[in-house]
């Protein structure tokens, strides 16, 4: 048209606009009109792609891109109404399949059809804001077919039954359901959510409500739980064989709410075969399903773990109030660490080793664990026990792991520093009289509750070990200076810094001469190496091992106390004698010199001495004269001293008064750091703050902290705020 | 299947041609050779010397083959663009000639590939690179649309309300901001058609839940769709306005502060990495200069500088363009003499370290000077003075490149994108195209 450009002289009287013919744009769209026709009737074969395609590429040139759009908008309605009712008469079964075959007809056509119209698909459509041949082939399938009245709930009742139908056990085609799902998911997101996703997703949840409560009727929880797991299997199955993947987040949702969320209360405390039943059976298994059922669902391990705790409050609560069972401590212990060794080990297996889980755990021991006011004394007791002898032939990994145990249960005392008294009574007791099995043992613990409680807690602990190795050395210093005496009773003493080692009064009493001699030397020896201090003697803690020969010329060799040893010494010089004579010659208090007594003349095979007259406890009156008929299997005998094990009442008052005496200072000593650096707070505010503080050593007594407040302002450390009585300022 | 098999004949408009499917494969399946050779079009396989038969011009054919051949354009002069894009628009290869067309950007291998005349003489505003070549041209109150062809489409006519900036959203929307006009509520942001020139949204501005009529400054654009632009409202509500570019709602407003302005901005720049908004209110806009650096998230003004009682002594070294370079992390200033300064981004309140390097420009100075203009691309660093663009590079920022041609007049304004760049000329309203050649054959 433009090529007038060229001619350099101009004639214009027969420049024609050029015309194009009035029928061209019909003429050509029948041509197109036709090959879609062929193409709908898979007869395309005879089609020119460049002839289509040219002539739709000239109807645009020409300015007929709406003719041609429009045209196409009611070439492809018309086909597709044709579709549609050969859709709608076909039966039964075949339905589905007719729609899937029309289906992917139709997808081939509108790809045909849209690289004839490429040319109008780039330029007039997207220039015009017009839908895409594509997809307005996509959107005239939905509204026309998908969307017809007697099509829309046919085609989703048969899906839905065909779901049914594969729930219930049938097979169903497979393929077919994904081919047609998949078509609703080509048509667009909202079409595949709102025509099928929806309904589906309704018609679920009514399906695993019904079949949900038909299970609960009629299973226990842990068959119940068994089934539960299956419908999540088989939907997800079901997703991945025919579905869209986001719709697996939706179909698991819903049946974590049917089968699951709406039946847990019911299913955690069903009776004889809920939760608390599993726990004390050691249902591994169950639990262990039911903790990976339940935390799909919100608040389902909130509930389990809430079950969880009670039981255990519940059950920890009867174990430690149950007069029976506190008797004997050793099993009052292992009961405990027996229980939380269960308990862990379901954590374990069957809860995830769910940090929740253990923390609850904790709580409830530490709950009840305090219930009992005797928790700190008995923990000591086991552990002295197994000190003593229940490690011997132990691996080390072994004591380890009981020690380790141990810590744990100490961990939830809230009273550490009264476990802290009675430990230093009982290692006291084991050091000196030796009966400490493994000094590693010993010192690992030591180590365990420094890491715990700090340097503070353990330092006394440490210096009476430091004390039992400088003894040892003290001793073989005294006897290489004095070579003398390597003949003559021996004597081993230990030397114990006061305050490192739990007080007790000094008992005076008249030694025998032999040793007394031995002692002084001792003394001179002792305070000539080292100057400025004070040794007494602990009469009433020490051992002596004597050699005795009775009627028959049997030879013993008898371990007993101080006390004993000073009494039995007495018999060196005269056979008979009374109580009073020898309360006044050794001046041993009665209690004790009544105790050690009766241990020499009342116990059966460890009566060395013979008491007159006979009888159970002794009496002022009664005298003593040695048993002459004594015998024993062995050459070595040990005469104990009768003594309790465990405290009696009285002590146990005074140990409960010495902890509340020592914790006057600390209290004191942590109101005054806070208000240091705090310089005014009022009283709620201290209360909380040194409650905090004193925490990992005890728990401290509000009545306690005010008292403790009190006593500083007296002392001017601490005064009241003149108008706010509430608050306290600090003294500097 | 032999090799044989491989060859296709061609009869186009009456000239023959043979090549290989593997050839014409390398158009695409969006393309008429795609859909020629698809299956649902072949459902006989052709015989050996089945011709195609092609009712188009054989020359352009052969360019175009030839294109697919080595993806190299090469087209001889007696086929003029115009045509050769026609061709290859009923191809559907167009995109596969703008392709090979020019290279990647390099702003020291720059060649000047043409000169567009304005229909309207001076007084250009602006001038933006489209993301696929394209460009637009803002001129008072309207803007001329062209794609990457540089052909003129429909354009964008604002009836009067003057036009303050233009972007592109992608290669179909563009963004224009404008002034309000007085007694009519009008002005302010709109979204239109690059293809059609329509007016496709109007973006609105509220405060205290009450939409008001605004005039619209500088424009950015962040990559996760959002619009940000300098407003004015009529009772004082300057401030920068954010906009989601999905939805069109207004998503937030940071308002300026007494004694500092933000709503009059001429530049503003969003830094990715740092998730900040540069804002750059300079001379002869205000009478001093402004420069901050906005956190919206926690709105927060996280650095500014201003010129505010900087010594008169060094009067003509006023900023008039300001750009932040991330990666150094300063801000580059330069002034009417087209010296650069240096602004450091770590430090609160330091001052322009000034490159003095081209006192000699002092001397010939035009009649009518435009102000000099910053852009920053792939760590080249561009300057427009006078008439022509200097590029910089490297961590100093040497002069490495100078672009010039000797007609227009003085540049008043430039951009970068879609692998050229455009600069647009004051007097006569010409712009030109600067491209990078296409890599050599070795």
């Amino acid at each position: 048209m433009s090529n007038q450009k060229k001619r350099n002289f101009q004639i214009e009287p027969f420049k024609q606009r050029v015309i194009v013919d009035p029928k061209y744009s019909d003429k050509t769209w029948k041509i197109l009109e036709h090959a879609i026709h062929e193409i709908y009737n898979h007869n395309a074969s005879g089609l020119s792609f460049e002839e289509l395609y040219r002539n739709a590429y000239n109807m645009v040139l020409h300015k007929f891109g709406q003719k041609l759009y429009n045209g196409l908008v009611l070439s492809m309605t018309f086909h597709l109404k044709e579709i549609c009712k050969s859709i709608e008469v076909s039966q039964g079964g075949s339905f589905l399949e007719q729609l899937n075959r029309n289906w992917n007809d139709h997808n081939k056509a509108l790809e045909m059809i849209r690289d004839m119209l490429m040319y109008m698909d780039r330029t007039y459509v997207s220039s015009t804001n017009n839908t895409p041949v594509h997809e307005l082939g996509l959107n005239l399938w939905r509204d026309i077919v998908v969307h017809s009245s007697k099509i829309q709930s046919r085609l989703l009742n048969t899906l839905l039954d065909l779901v049914h139908k594969e729930r219930t056990g049938e097979v169903i085609d497979r393929l077919l359901m994904r081919n047609v799902i998949k078509m609703f998911m080509d048509l667009g997101e909202i079409v595949y959510q709102e025509d099928f996703e929806k309904p589906f997703l309704e018609a679920s949840a009514e399906f695993y409500k019904v079949e949900s409560q038909e299970f609960i009727e009629c299973c226990d929880c842990g068959d119940y739980l068994k089934k539960a797991e299956k419908p999540l299997i088989e939907e997800v199955e079901r997703v991945a064989h025919y579905l869209d993947v986001k719709s697996e987040e939706k179909i698991t949702s819903v049946v974590e709410r049917e089968v699951i969320a709406n039946h847990m209360q019911r299913l955690v405390h069903m009776e004889n075969s809920g939760l608390v039943n599993m726990l004390l059976n050691d249902k591994y298994e169950d639990m262990g399903r039911m903790y990976s059922l339940f935390r799909r669902v919100t608040n389902g391990l909130v509930i389990v773990r809430d079950v969880m705790t009670l039981h255990l409050r519940e059950m920890g609560k009867q174990l430690v109030t149950d007069p029976e069972k506190s008797k004997d401590p050793v099993e009052f212990v292992q009961r405990l660490l027996d229980e939380r060794d269960k308990y862990d080990k379901i954590i374990v297996t069957a809860f995830n080793n769910d940090k929740t889980f253990q923390n609850a755990l904790n709580s409830s021991f530490e709950y009840f664990l305090n219930l009992n006011t005797r928790s700190p004394e008995f923990i000591s007791l086991f552990v002295d026990d197994k000190l003593r002898r229940g490690l011997k032939g132990v691996r080390d990994d072994d004591v380890d792991l009981i020690l380790d145990k141990v810590m744990m249960l100490f961990r939830y005392l809230q009273e550490k520093d009264v476990f802290e008294k009675y430990y230093k009574q009982h290692l006291a007791k084991r050091l000196l009289s030796g009966k400490t099995v493994s000094d590693e043992a010993e010192r690992n613990l030591i180590v365990k509750l420094k890491t715990e409680c700090g340097y503070q807690f353990t330092s006394k602990l440490e210096g009476m070990f430091t004390d039992m190795k400088t003894s040892h050395d003290t001793l073989l210093g005294f006897y290489n200076s004095h070579p003398e005496l390597s003949e003559g009773p021996t004597l081993v003493v230990q030397v114990l810094t006061t305050g490192s080692w739990p007080t007790q009064p000094t008992v005076p009493c008249n030694l025998p001469a032999e040793v007394s001699v031995l002692c002084e030397k001792f003394r001179s020896y002792y305070l000539g190496t080292h100057t400025g201090r004070r040794l007494s003697w602990q009469t009433n803690m020490g051992t002596a091992d004597i050699k005795a020969v009775f009627g028959k010329n049997q030879k013993h060799e008898l371990n007993v106390s101080t006390f004993q040893m000073c009494v039995l010494m007495l018999f060196n010089n005269s056979d008979r004698l009374s109580y009073k004579e020898i309360e006044q010659a050794t001046e041993i208090p009665a209690s004790d010199l009544k105790r050690c007594l009766q241990s020499m003349a009342c116990v059966k095979g460890k009566n060395v001495l013979r008491k007159e007259p006979m009888s159970k406890d002794i009496a002022e009156e009664d005298s003593f004269v040695v048993n002459e008929r004594f015998t024993s299997k062995f050459y070595k005998v040990k005469i104990g001293t009768v003594a309790a094990q465990k405290e009696t009442e009285p002590e146990k008052q005074e140990t409960r008064q010495r902890v509340e005496e020592d914790r006057k200072p600390q209290i004191e000593a942590a109101i005054v750091r806070i208000m240091k650096s705090r310089r005014v707070l009022d009283h709620n505010n201290i209360i909380t703050e040194v409650t905090k503080q004193l925490q990992s050593r005890f728990l401290a007594n509000p009545t306690e902290i005010k008292k403790r407040i009190e006593s500083l302002i007296e002392r001017d450390f601490l005064e009241r705020d003149s108008t706010d009585r509430k608050l306290y300022r600090y003294l500097a | 299947m032999g090799i044989s098999k491989d060859r296709i004949k061609f009869n186009v408009g009456g000239r023959l041609f043979e090549t290989t499917a593997t050839t014409l494969a390398n158009a695409g399946r969006d393309s008429f050779f795609g859909a020629l050779f698809d299956d649902e079009w072949n459902l006989s396989p052709p015989s050996e010397d089945s011709i195609h038969f092609i009712d188009r011009n054989s020359d352009c054919f052969s360019v175009l083959l030839d294109l697919l051949r080595t993806g190299d354009l090469n087209v001889p002069a007696n086929i003029t663009e115009r045509l050769l894009h026609r061709e290859a628009s009923f191809y559907g290869l167009l995109d596969h000639v703008r392709a090979a067309k020019w290279g990647p950007f390099d702003g020291n291998r720059l060649r000047l590939s043409d000169s567009v005349k304005g229909s309207a003489p001076g007084d250009g505003t602006a001038i933006r690179a489209g993301p696929d070549g394209g460009c637009c041209v803002a001129h008072g109150s309207v803007v001329h649309v062209y794609d990457w062809m540089l052909e003129e489409h429909s354009p964008i006519n604002l009836d009067y309300q003057r036009v303050n900036d233009v972007g592109w959203i992608d290669s179909d929307n563009i963004v224009l901001s404008a002034c309000e006009r007085l007694g009519r509520g009008e002005g302010g942001m709109g979204l239109f058609s690059s293809s059609s020139g329509d007016l496709r949204y109007k973006f609105q501005v509220c405060h205290e839940n009450q939409v008001k009529s605004y005039t619209a400054g500088a424009l950015s654009f962040s990559p996760d769709y959002k619009i940000f632009s300098s407003c004015k409202g009529r009772s004082n509500e300057y401030g920068i306005g954010v906009w989601d570019q999905i939805t069109g709602k207004q998503t937030d407003f940071f308002y300026e502060s007494p004694g500092w302005s933000l709503g009059d901005a001429d530049k503003l720049q969003w830094l990715n990495g740092k998730n900040c908004l540069l804002v750059a209110t300079l001379f002869p806009r205000k009478d001093n200069c402004y420069i901050s650096l906005l956190d919206f998230r926690d709105k927060n003004m996280v650095w500014s500088w201003s010129d505010i009682g900087s010594p008169m002594a060094i009067d003509e070294k006023r900023v008039r363009d300001a750009i932040a370079m991330e990666d150094s992390n300063s801000i580059c200033v330069v002034n009417e003499f087209e010296d650069l300064g240096f602004i450091d981004l770590r430090m609160y309140g330091g001052s322009v370290r000034w490159s003095s390097r081209s006192k000699l420009m002092k001397s010939k100075m035009p009649d009518e000077p435009c102000y000099p203009k910053l852009a920053l691309h792939e760590g080249q660093l561009f300057s427009s003075m006078n008439d022509s663009i200097s590029v910089f590079c490297g961590p100093d920022w040497v002069l490495t490149s100078r672009l010039r041609r000797s007609y227009g007049g003085s540049i008043c304004d430039f951009s970068i994108g879609g692998d050229r760049l455009f600069a647009l000329h004051c007097e006569e309203n010409v712009f030109d195209v600067w491209e990078t050649p296409p890599p050599p054959i070795i």
